[in-house]
């Protein structure tokens, strides 16, 4: 091949046949890496980068009434709650990381009349002291809450039967406007806000 | 030169007796040999409860275990399971599916199947290496070395993506020397399956063209209708990205998004930016109550070095190699600095000047091959330790 002089016409119609075939296959290729079949959570998370909480199908089991602990020693009944924008948990509870995180509660088919604790504490480093959580409950926004650094806050908001879906889940989005990059070269997925240490959901089932 | 002429003309070898192939290849053997010793004592001093079983299980650290999943059960699926937030796609496929084929073929642990696949990628290197080291004997030990038992044998020799790129950019090298313009093809379209930076041997590819055709006296405007007459070109360049385009249908298809590979370095927290900040900022973080430079000050002399000896590689007119080099550090400056060592110590064009620069001299070469060693344990220490510079 070093003598590209030393190829006869077939030769050469074979090597830009090849050519061409690879081509093709790399054309089809860069077609399809620009036109991706996913879901929306996940041309939201990866691809429009809309979000910094990648909203997967976790089930959401829990026991309806029971007081979580979102501190380490607890796992196994947070566990299945936490969905995204979560790192831990530690001693002082769930970090939330990124602009929003989500909890899922699978709950009884015939719960009513559900109230929603949640107990969170503002990181030590936030501006004033303070941090905003906007309170979105199966798309609805609850309440936006000012959480305060030092001792976790509880909060309870009511959540109306209309919220319900018929999949009988409380898909909980919190989501942090004041949330905050520690080092300005830090992604988005990584700012910090507060951090959740218990959750709960009561009503009649 | 033939083999018989090159022992001819190698005193000390021919007063030995000693025919050169078995010289060749009995070098990195007996590196693999020092380098396991030398790692296993790093391991030994390293770990409380060493054991020769949980050896190569106790250097797979960092990105190791990814490869291993992927070795054994293959990719994520969408939704990942775990509900984890950052799926295996950005793991380039070529390294774990040898791995994967020869753990199926030999049912030992993952690990260590892996460990025997490195060492033998690592040697059959240091031999296609030898007529790009000028079948310079010192120089060929110390890049031996280098692979086998030097300060980042623990890349060449584990379960990591860098042994496989090493090699298959020195076959590209090789193959783009003596001009043979399919086989570099064949070796980068590999190449490209195996780091998405390995598509960037098609830019040297071309750079070679383009250097062999000025060279020649043939005109700047010349150069295209130049290249599309020459088939063998035109198909080497079409084949150097076929890798990545193999795994862009394959990842369309597993997950419906040719581009997980990119787009799940989101889940990393990648933020990306201005590569000369990155490396000012790395080179401006001082130690404090140490005068150890700190994990951000190694990867920014990691790439420092790098450049300096690009530019060496420039000024000896290899183009091809240079640039090469020259963007594969580039591309994941925009990221930052992780992993820049790694990647930088994987470059074989940069590993063999280095060598060859270091063999000149009998003083320089025997000082070079000792250092090689000591930093071998201490870097292995460090490693098993979590130095951050390392990853």
């Amino acid at each position: 091949m070093s003598d590209p002089a030393q190829l006869s016409p077939s030769g050469k119609t074979a090597l830009y046949g090849a050519a061409a075939l690879v081509a093709a296959f790399e054309l089809y290729a860069a077609w399809l890496g620009l036109h991706p079949s996913v879901t929306d959570s996940y041309r939201a998370y990866f691809i429009d980068q809309t979000t910094t909480c990648l909203d997967q199908p976790s089930a959401g089991a829990y026991q309806f009434g029971r007081l979580v602990s979102f501190r380490s020693g607890d796992e196994k009944a947070s566990k299945p709650l936490r969905v995204c924008g979560w790192e831990g948990p530690v001693g002082d509870g769930l970090h939330a990381v990124g602009e929003s995180s989500r909890l899922r509660f699978a709950l009884p088919a015939d719960a009513s009349g559900l109230t929603l604790m949640l107990e969170m504490v503002a990181v030590d480093f936030a501006p004033n002291g303070i941090q905003q959580v906007s309170v979105v409950v199966n798309g609805r926004t609850l309440d936006t809450l000012i959480v305060r650094k030092g001792t976790p806050q509880r909060f309870t908001l009511a959540v109306p039967d209309t919220a319900l879906g018929t999949d009988h889940q409380l898909d909980v989005e919190l989501r942090y406007p004041l949330a905050i990059r520690v080092d300005p070269q830090d992604s988005n997925t990584r700012k910090r806000s507060i951090k959740l240490t218990a959750g709960q959901v009561t009503g009649i089932a | 030169m033939t083999i018989a002429t090159e022992v001819a003309a190698t005193p000390h070898l021919r007063s030995l007796g000693i025919p050169l192939p078995v010289v060749l290849v009995a070098i990195p053997v007996g590196f693999i040999v020092l380098g396991l010793v030398i790692r296993y004592l790093a391991y030994a001093a390293a770990v409380p409860d060493d054991s020769l079983g949980g050896f190569a299980d106790g250097l797979c650290r960092w990105d190791c275990p990814w490869y291993v999943h992927i070795a054994e059960r293959g990719y994520d699926p969408y939704p990942i399971p775990k509900m984890l937030g950052a799926g295996n796609w950005a793991f380039f496929p070529l390294m774990p599916m040898l791995v994967g084929v020869a753990h199926t073929l030999v049912p030992q642990p993952t690990v260590w199947v892996a460990t025997v696949l490195s060492l033998a990628l690592s040697t059959l290197t240091a031999l296609i290496a030898w007529p790009l080291l000028e079948r310079n004997l010192r120089a060929y030990t110390l890049f031996s070395a280098y692979l086998l038992a030097g300060p980042f044998s623990i890349y060449f020799t584990t379960i990591y993506t860098e042994v496989l790129f090493i090699l298959l950019s020195t076959a590209t090298i090789l193959m783009l020397e003596r001009r043979n313009y399919v086989g570099a093809g064949v070796f980068a379209g590999l190449l490209s399956a195996t780091r998405i930076v390995g598509v960037v041997m098609a830019f040297a590819m071309l750079v070679q063209a383009f250097v062999d055709h000025r060279t020649a006296g043939r005109p700047l405007a010349s150069f295209v209708p130049a290249v599309l007459k020459r088939p063998d070109i035109v198909l080497g360049l079409f084949l150097a990205p076929l890798g990545l385009a193999l795994y862009i249908v394959f990842l369309q298809h597993w997950v419906g998004d040719g581009l997980a590979f990119l787009h799940v370095q989101r889940a990393w927290a990648r933020a990306y930016g201005n590569p000369v900040v990155f490396v000012w900022d790395a080179l401006t973080t001082w130690p404090t109550g140490s005068i150890v430079p700190t994990a951000p000050q190694q990867l920014a002399a990691a790439v420092l070095v790098g450049f300096g000896l690009s530019g060496l590689l420039a000024w000896r007119r290899q183009w091809a190699a240079a640039s090469f080099v020259v963007i594969c550090m580039i591309i994941p400056l925009f990221a930052g600095m992780a992993s820049t060592l790694r990647f930088t110590a994987a470059l074989a064009p940069l590993a063999i000047l280095a060598c060859l620069l270091l063999g000149r001299n009998r003083v320089v070469f025997g000082l070079s091959l000792v250092v090689f060693l000591v930093a071998d344990y201490f870097v292995t220490v460090n490693w098993i330790g979590g130095a951050l510079s390392l990853v």
